[in-house]
């Protein structure tokens, strides 16, 4: 996968290019994999640095779990995408919904 | 010369379309699942959704219209996508508008019978300690009649509260009497096991129009084991019980819950054709709560959300056949969801509200006078935690106890929409936030949703609605009758 290479293997480190992949889509991924893996991020020499350990009892996934975190991060920065590029449209539909509530500032 | 445009006047020009807010998930074979601003939603290959966002999606691509046609993108010349989405957000927010419609009366904490997982911590000892007063209903009925929903529904809760009949005969009629003047839509429940049924009381329930929800749990042998009360007879007391109510206040006034207990899961077919031997048209398969005796016997922790999630594919999908052998019959937890799924309407459950529903959408006047958020709030009480608890009908005004730190708070920190995971998850537009399950298995009302068994029963529950949508258009036609019942 473009943007990510494998360092280690015990605890597992990926090396992240944070121009393919953000910090925030990083975050979110990790935090999608909570109850299956301890993910550790740093910044090291402007790359993002995940340590990643698997959660007690889940060790027998760990290869398949890390592999779905990687999916992740692709739907996380697609998320971002969308996020961004629909926000006036997202401003605009609630404005339009409380239009007639009288709360508007 | 031609009164007509000729057809490609109306093909949209290639590659001007704009993105409107949308989620996606993935589903099983490279599917992912969309959904926009209001819970519609479209399952694509997740090649398909690539060119979507990339803006390499042809008008003459079916998935266009289909996209454009459920405001997941517009062309750039086109306002009333927006204009539509904003009507259906007010209209699937309709509800918090006009606040609180159930009022939950708990009339007794005494109970005849003594379950296992009962999630009310049940009094059985003949205390009037354990009564609600007059006096205390008389404060309850001015806090109901202050909220604005045209409809009112009070709802009589225990314990048993048959064996505080008294009272409920006083709050229906003293309701009766303000609403002469409030004129607002009234409807009163009594939750009930039927065992204590008499002439007299459904004579009364009659005369007001009262609705009698019940409890079966099964055949005899499994609602008898999960429902022990002196005599071992709460299933023939039911059998009776309904029976006489139905002939007394019509089939459509009494409904039946299950809950499911260790026993039940090898069960789920069982219980589904008692159902059905007593015409009920319908089935919530409902899951044990974290709460009362379910904790103290331990029968919460007797199985997790993935054998509950097995027990429930299973029921539903013998459900679902039983359909299109022309059986008409619904479950209810997808009849929920589906109904967010297809509609712009939102049913107003509160475990399925964002914000929650607590507080909101219902209310729990204790026996005792405390007022709670929500009837598990009142369940945790009875467990010494007294942290959704917002305030006393006899200290407190109709504005202390809604403004209250306690309940603005809960609904604050678990708003979905600013939840972590939740604000990117497709299912949050038919989801809920939860606030008291959470705080009771995390201790705080947010909780980690990765973590949480509320999230993979949603989510596990959602993708197996979805998985026979996409393989099964039968069950989709079925699915379809239970969002859109009249």
């Amino acid at each position: 996968m473009s943007g990510l290479f494998f360092t280690q293997i015990q605890t597992m480190k990926l090396e992240i290019d944070e121009q393919i992949y953000c910090l925030e889509a990083v975050q979110k991924a990790a935090y999608r994999f909570i109850d299956r893996l301890t993910i550790l991020i740093t910044k090291v020499d402007g790359k993002l640095v995940c340590e990643v350990d698997a959660v007690a009892g889940t060790e027998k996934h760990f290869d398949e779990n890390v592999a779905n975190f990687k999916r992740e991060l692709l739907d996380q920065q697609l998320r971002k995408k969308i996020k961004e590029e629909t926000e006036p449209a997202r401003n605009l539909i609630l404005a339009y919904a409380f239009s007639r509530s009288g709360l508007q500032g | 010369m031609s009164k007509f445009s000729t057809l490609d006047k109306y093909v949209s020009q290639q590659g001007k379309y704009e993105l409107l807010p949308f989620r996606f998930e993935s589903l099983e074979d490279n599917d992912v699942v969309l959904t926009n601003f209001v819970g519609e939603f479209v399952i694509l290959k997740r090649d398909k959704l690539d060119e979507v966002v990339q803006k390499r999606l042809s008008p003459t691509d079916e998935t266009y219209s289909l996209l454009r046609s459920r405001h997941f993108i517009k062309e750039v010349s086109d306002t009333a996508s927006i204009e539509l989405l904003g009507l259906k957000t007010r209209t699937k927010h309709s509800n918090i508008r006009n606040f609180t419609n159930l009022h939950l009366f708990v009339v007794s904490l005494r109970c005849d019978h003594s379950c296992q997982y009962c999630q009310v911590s049940r009094q059985s000892e003949n205390k009037a300690a354990f009564d609600m007063t007059e006096e205390t209903a008389d404060k309850a009925l001015q806090i109901v009649f202050r909220s604005p929903n045209p409809a009112i529904k009070i709802e009589f809760q225990g314990g048993e509260p048959l064996l505080n009949f008294d009272l409920v005969r006083y709050v229906v009629i003293k309701a009766k009497q303000i609403n002469e003047v409030e004129k607002r839509d009234l409807q009163f429940v009594i939750t009930t096991t039927l065992s204590l049924i008499t002439d007299e009381i459904l004579d009364f329930c009659k005369e007001h129009k009262i609705f009698l929800s019940s409890s079966l749990d099964g055949p005899e042998d499994l609602h008898n084991r999960n429902r022990p009360r002196p005599g071992k007879d709460s299933y023939s007391r039911f059998v009776d019980g309904l029976q006489k109510a139905r002939d007394k206040l019509g089939y459509d006034s009494v409904s039946a819950l299950m809950t499911t207990s260790p026993a039940s899961l090898t069960r789920v077919r069982d219980i589904i054709d008692e159902y059905l031997k007593h015409d009920l048209d319908g089935i919530f398969l409902r899951h044990l709560s974290p709460y009362g005796f379910a904790i103290k016997t331990k029968s919460y922790e007797a199985y997790n959300v993935d054998r509950w999630l097995e027990f429930y594919r299973e029921g539903l999908d013998y459900i679902v056949e039983l359909n299109k052998q022309g059986v008409r019959f619904t479950e209810h937890f997808a009849s929920l969801l589906l109904t967010k799924m297809f509609t712009s309407s939102d049913p107003g459950f509160v475990d399925l509200m964002n914000p929650s529903g607590a507080g909101i959408s219902a209310v729990v006047f204790n026996y005792d006078g405390d007022v709670y958020a929500s009837d598990e709030s009142r369940m945790l009480r009875e467990m010494g935690d007294t942290t959704f608890k917002i305030g006393n009908l006899h200290t407190n005004s109709y504005e202390e106890i809604f403004t209250s730190e306690a309940l603005l708070n809960a609904l604050d920190d678990s708003f979905t929409l600013s939840a972590p995971m939740c604000t990117d998850c497709a299912f949050e537009p038919w989801c809920g936030s939860e606030p008291v399950f959470h705080h009771a298995i995390f201790g705080d009302v947010l909780g980690r949703k990765p973590e949480s068994e509320f999230c993979k029963r949603i989510m596990g529950v959602v993708r197996h609605l979805l998985n026979k949508m996409q393989t099964d258009p039968e069950a989709k036609e079925i699915f379809m009758r239970w969002a859109n019942k009249c």
